[in-house]
């Protein structure tokens, strides 16, 4: 157990460090000067004197590699530096914007399982036609784009019902439209799955099994099948989790929704560095945990699991 | 600085003197983006769009309320101009901070911080008395030495000003001849110098304010104008109460005392279509960034209003590289000028929300020089031109071929500064030009690859528009000096104009102290600019603002174009 526990423990810490270096190598590979990034943007007629300014006090001066072990040493020693660009330290900044983008993540999550639970239970029921139907939404969801969809969300709840705001507002209202849109793609994917593992399910000995010991319908499905059903999809949360911060640059740009993705998105295009790595290695971080949960979860849900 | 309408995701821009570009980009395929947008919100929008009655007749303005302003510009990572110097920073920063002089509509300087100034015959000494009854909205008292900290501030390395820095080149020193009267001294006569204070990146700060750490001041500046930072969440907004001892109007303001809003709410919105769904439900009360789908269904609504209001300095023109094949020879200029068919690419892909441009320099300009006639378009003329300079032969494809070498336009188009239609405009240019045999090669490139290919000299046409207040961007942008490229690799000459008798009429022009001189020498360097068909002018440097029809009095600053609410109120 304790030969586990390590293990994992030194997977996550080489993950965070291939992280690191992967996003250090990515950003410097791109051209633009670092210094003029700090200085406004790619553009900047920046004069000499502010750029020497510049590269002395962040070390733009020293060797690629020096900047590079400086870089892991502060990392390792959980400082993530001074954003070039906004002038503020980068954990900070980075931890402020995790809170509205973990909700957002959460919430979203929490809502394609509802969904993908409803249509996977109504669709293996409701004979031929409820599959079809049920199968090709799931199919129309998985594909649909995050921005479309967004946008599709704004012009009829907002344009034409009037009835939630377009962009990000203070209360409860303004998380509607987000969180739809991240979790009907999601919902779709998820539904997919556990519609097939539960008709598999429903197929197998011990449902049979079950049905023979005279467990009603409600009691097959919801007790007995659902829980092979699930299996796939918890696993599947995991990852669900990573693609839903992704899809939270493209909501979040869209409803003007502070959050880490759109943090994300400005630090690229500035090049700042500092701010693209610490928002990779927080998203990194959260990944780890949410895997390590979905493996908590499936072993809570699947008992054969627990003697491995 | 190079600046740039905004785009739709977010908006980079270029700003007066600094060639400062702030963007975000959008994802991996933003022009799929935009067209899908663009078909969900012409589609679904406009047949959602409903007119909420007539106009209500406007009454005397009364005060209070708060307004919501969207930007659609990249959040500016410190709202001090001074630092660095773009134009999301000018934006925000005239509602808090104002400058010496500013520019009525007719292109004249007048009076605000400074009520006069004199300049001695020799034009380096200039001497301006300030108004002896403003404070800053710290307490600080407006004078001659606040005056003076500030054009130290901008002159400070440390301080990493670009724009404000550019613009007072050749100033060397100042001194306070008394409380209300600041000496500047030039090391060479700057025509400009007036033109230049008007900017917004050279506004006047408190120097309490200033003596605080960077990252203070960045967060709240502090200044003389009629509102005040209250507080900055950043990614989310920026708050700014009323100044109630307020006491500066420019001279062209509508009314005086403090201003009628309580507060405005500044958020920064990057989507197009999020910005416009905000301002039409009501979200929001103005916005920026206004593209031209979103502007032909504003003016079928009568709850939204609409202001255009170009930018000072350059026009929107695409540069022909003059410095190497093909376009070093003037006649391939021509050709493909006259072989590029504008008219119809503006008019159809901006929906006569923007004005074709035939000139080097934005309407707004009283100096700018128009010359429809250069830029006709003429396919058959262009073939001659192109037959004259030697590309007589046409390979397979129906390009032209000189010496076994197609006739081929590099051509790298920032995602971030040009907006969809003017993306498709540049398309559609290239499929006309490519009836007369050029092969226009059109490259979408984020903003740090874009200004790469130009540093690397990796380009034959490109737009990279400019804004400064006054006729002096000329220099900055055809003089042959500008062709050395800052320590950045930033120029900004990007025709690679290298006339002698065009820097000489742009430097005597800098140079002299007459109003009727300075403006003929301006006209002749134009004529010269456009006659030598180095630029394919095609509309001035957008800028659109849609609001809600009960916002009141809301205009823009003559000087950099820049929104003020000083006489806005909410008519409800």
């Amino acid at each position: 157990m304790l030969g586990r526990i390590a293990a994992r423990l030194a997977g996550a810490v080489f993950v965070l460090w291939a992280v690191a270096s992967v996003t250090f190598c990515a950003v410097r590979l791109v051209p633009g000067d670092p210094a003029q990034a700090v200085l406004g943007g790619p553009g900047s007629q920046a004069s000499p004197e502010a750029l020497a300014v510049v590269r002395a006090e962040y070390g733009f001066d020293q060797p690629v590699l020096v900047q590079y072990f400086a870089q892991l040493g502060r990392l390792a020693t959980g400082d993530l530096g001074q954003s070039y660009a906004l002038n503020t330290a980068v954990g900070p900044l980075v931890l402020s914007q995790l809170g509205g983008t973990l909700l957002l993540a959460v919430l979203a999550l929490a809502l394609a399982w509802v969904f993908a639970l409803a249509l996977a239970t109504w669709s293996t029921r409701g004979g031929k036609i409820a599959s079809s139907v049920g199968s090709g939404l799931e199919i129309v969801a998985a594909a649909l784009p995050h921005f479309w969809l967004a946008t599709s969300l704004i012009v009829v709840f907002s344009i034409w019902l009037g009835v939630l705001p377009p962009i990000s507002t203070d209360g409860v209202a303004g998380l509607v439209l987000p969180v739809l849109t991240l979790a009907v793609p999601l919902a779709g994917f998820l539904g997919q799955i556990m519609r097939e593992s539960l008709l598999v399910a429903l197929e197998s000995p011990f449902v049979l099994s079950a049905r023979a010991r005279g467990e009603s319908e409600r009691g097959v499905r919801w007790i007995h099948a659902l829980r092979h059903a699930s299996l796939p999809a918890i696993s599947l949360s995991g990852w669900a989790f990573g693609s839903l911060i992704s899809g939270a640059v493209v909501v979040e740009t869209i409803f003007a929704r502070p959050g880490l993705g759109r943090t994300l998105l400005n630090a690229v295009t500035l090049r700042d560095v500092p701010v693209v790595i610490g928002v990779v290695m927080i998203v990194a971080v959260t990944y780890i945990l949410m895997t390590l949960l979905t493996d908590i979860a499936s072993r809570l849900v699947d008992p054969r699991l627990r003697l491995i | 600085m190079p600046a740039r309408p905004a785009p739709h995701s977010s908006a980079p821009q270029r700003t007066a003197d600094s060639g400062l570009t702030k963007a975000t980009a959008r994802r991996r395929n933003p022009q799929a983006f935009a067209a899908l947008v663009g078909l969900v919100t012409v589609g679904l929008l406009a047949a959602g769009c409903t007119s909420t009655g007539g106009n209500e007749p406007v009454g005397e303005p009364t005060s209070g309320g708060t307004l919501t302003y969207a930007s659609g510009d990249a959040e500016p990572s410190c709202l001090d101009p001074h630092v660095g110097g773009n134009f999301p920073q000018a934006l925000i920063s005239a509602q808090y901070l104002e400058s010496l002089v500013s520019r009525n509509t007719e292109g004249q300087i007048t009076p605000w911080l400074a009520e006069s100034w004199t300049v001695s015959d020799d034009g380096l000494i200039w001497e301006f008395t300030l108004r002896d009854d403003v404070s800053f909205t710290d307490g600080t008292e407006l004078n001659a030495a606040a005056v003076q900290a500030n054009i130290a501030h901008l002159k400070d390395p440390t301080t990493l000003s670009s724009t404000g820095y550019l613009a007072l080149g050749k100033v060397t020193g100042t001194e306070a001849l008394s409380p209300t009267v600041v000496r500047f001294t030039l090391s060479e006569p700057d025509s400009a110098l007036l033109e230049s204070l008007s900017q917004p990146w050279l506004a006047i700060e408190s120097p309490t304010a200033l003596e605080r750490s960077q990252d203070e001041n960045c967060a709240s500046p502090v200044g003389t104008g009629p509102f005040i930072v209250e507080t900055w969440v950043k990614q989310n907004a920026v708050t700014l109460v009323r100044n109630d001892d307020y006491v500066s109007p420019p001279e062209d303001a509508g009314h005086t005392g403090p201003a009628y809003l309580d507060k405005i709410i500044w958020r920064f919105i990057p989507d197009s279509a999020s910005r416009y769904a905000a301002v039409q439900s009501g979200e929001v009360d103005v916005i920026d960034n206004a593209q031209p789908d979103t502007i032909v269904q504003a003016t079928q609504s009568d709850s939204i209003e609409h202001l255009d209001s170009p930018r000072p300095g350059s026009s929107n023109r695409i540069e022909l590289n003059s410095g190497q094949v093909p376009f070093n020879d003037v006649r391939v200029r021509e050709a493909f000028i006259r072989s590029a068919n504008v008219d119809d690419a503006v008019s159809s892909l901006f929906h006569s929300t923007a004005t074709r441009s035939f000139s080097a320099l934005s309407s707004v300009e009283s100096a700018a020089v128009s010359n429809a006639a250069l830029f006709d378009y003429d396919p058959a003329a262009a073939r001659e031109l192109l037959d004259a300079a030697g590309w007589t032969e046409t390979d397979a494809d129906g390009y032209r071929v000189r010496d076994g070498v197609r006739l081929t336009v590099m051509f790298p188009v920032s995602t971030n500064q040009s907006i969809p239609a003017e993306q498709s405009v540049f398309e559609q240019i290239q499929a006309t030009a490519k009836e007369t045999g050029f092969d226009v090669q059109l490259a979408p490139m984020d903003l740090s690859s874009w200004y790469a290919a130009l540093a690397s000299n990796d380009y034959d046409a490109v737009s990279a528009p400019y804004t400064k207040v006054g006729p002096d961007v000329l220099r900055i942008l055809y003089h042959s000096d500008s062709i050395v490229p800052a320590p950045s690799g930033y120029f900004a000459n990007l025709a690679q104009v290298d006339d002698p008798e065009i820097d000489d009429l742009l430097t005597a022009a800098s140079r002299t102290s007459d109003a009727a001189e300075r403006a003929s020498l301006y006209t002749d360097a134009q004529n010269r600019i456009l006659e030598g068909f180095y630029i394919l002018p095609l509309y001035d440097q957008q800028n659109h603002f849609l609001l809600r029809s009960d916002v009141v009095g809301f205009r823009t600053l003559p000087t950099v174009a820049v929104p003020t609410f000083y006489d806005a109120w909410l008519n409800r």
